[in-house]
């Protein structure tokens, strides 16, 4: 899963983009864990629904994912008890199991405020890098001199 | 003139918004019915929840429930019998108990008891997702949150009621039986003539379709009340107020108009 990075210049461009791309999945502050379930079973209901999937093996598919985010001890918590970075992994994870074409993590600075998030992001993603689906990251142009530059 | 356009204005804005949510409310009703009665539209993700529902509407509660309904049926039973035997009317003290608690007060009561525990608790949940964006959240992945997460709960909710009015039923004829006729097996065949009495085709459908509205009621209307909550954290309170007495009187509707189709 690779990064690629999108330049946005406003809201209006930003929600255009998202509209553009209606088979995305989206990984953004406007939209939570459900709050009632753990992080596990947030990830784990997406096949479970979405395949028919027994709960044991959609379970077991989340562990794995949870086991290469190196995030397994945040498994059987719940949204409130998790910090940015804990619920920005959960986020990612729960958009990646449905294994869309493309992910969209749309403006990260507000998912991960207490992180210098490129290099966070890009060594998150580095482990998840054999997984088919493109990860897109929305930022604003304001935000790139944050990147490292290639 | 004046100040009259305002007033209309503000009564036929009310007026709509009465209209829009019972609209809505019938809406889903009729599409939770459509995909419940759908075989593609369970898999093991709404079994899951149908399950859950139904544990924590009927099976945390049974114990409890099933004590209340004893100890008040048993009490109203000694009430109806002894009152009964001061006008000299004991033959009719079964029949009278019966009609009452079984086919009356239990339904009624089951009803209550699940929207005071049950329905408030999905009214909240329904408004908190809607307005915390969980519900978009579940759309956007690819979830039909009606099939994953509404839908099972109100076939929870109905078997729910269904199950706690047949557990109280039962042990409410038991107990009228010891109440009128003692502790002793030999009056069985009396009790049976009078059960084929009361308990004749029309009355069971009546009684069924009956609890099946109640079961209806107390999850189709906390969740309707739910999704139409703008999203603003302190409507919260309000969407589960306005559910809940929405949901009073529709049980009480239900009610009345049993009785009126029976009794008339």
């Amino acid at each position: 899963m690779k990064p690629v990075m999108q330049w946005l210049d406003d809201d209006a461009g930003r929600r255009a983009l998202i509209a553009a791309h209606p088979e995305s999945i989206l990984v953004s502050p406007d939209l939570p864990l459900r709050a009632n379930l753990s992080v596990l079973d947030n990830i784990a209901m997406i096949p479970q629904y979405r395949e028919n999937l027994a709960y044991d093996a959609a379970a077991d598919r989340a562990w794995a994912l949870l086991g290469r985010a190196g995030h397994t001890d945040i498994a059987f918590r719940r949204d409130p008890d998790l910090n940015h970075e804990e619920r920005f992994v959960a986020k990612l994870l729960r958009a990646l199991i449905a294994a869309p074409p493309v992910i969209l993590v749309d403006r990260p600075g507000m998912l991960l405020p207490d992180l210098h998030y490129p290099p966070y992001l890009e060594n998150l993603l580095a482990r998840l890098e054999d997984l088919p689906n493109d990860c897109w990251i929305l930022d604003y142009r304001w935000n790139a001199p944050l990147y490292p530059s290639r | 003139m004046a100040f009259l356009t305002p007033l209309l204005t503000r009564r036929g804005a009310g007026l709509l918004g009465t209209w829009r949510i019972w609209r809505d409310t019938l809406r889903f009703a009729g599409r939770a019915i459509v995909f419940a009665c759908a075989p593609s539209a369970y898999n093991s993700a709404t079994r899951d929840v149908v399950m859950k529902q139904i544990y924590f509407t009927a099976w945390q509660i049974l114990p409890l429930f099933t004590l209340f309904a004893a100890l008040l049926s048993y009490m109203l039973i000694q009430i109806v019998v002894s009152t009964a035997a001061q006008f000299g009317y004991s033959e009719y003290a079964l029949e009278l108990s019966v009609r009452m608690l079984v086919l009356e007060i239990l339904p009624l009561l089951t009803a209550l008891f699940v929207a005071l525990r049950s329905s408030s608790a999905i009214n909240t949940e329904v408004a908190l997702m809607k307005i915390q964006g969980e519900i978009e959240a579940l759309e956007d992945a690819g979830v039909d949150t009606l099939r994953l997460e509404f839908m099972p709960r109100v076939i929870g909710g109905v078997v729910s009621v269904l199950a706690l009015v047949t557990v109280s039923s039962a042990l409410t004829l038991v107990l009228a039986y010891v109440a009128v006729y003692g502790p002793q097996p030999w009056s069985l065949p009396d009790f049976s003539r009078v059960m084929a009495k009361v308990f004749d085709a029309q009355i069971m459908l009546g009684l069924l379709l009956k609890t099946l509205a109640f079961g209806l009621a107390v999850t189709v209307i906390p969740v309707a009340e739910g999704l139409a909550t703008p999203r603003k954290l302190f409507m919260a309170p309000v969407s589960v107020l306005r559910g809940m007495v929405r949901l009073f009187f529709v049980l009480m509707l239900i009610e009345m108009l049993s009785l009126a189709y029976k009794y008339t």
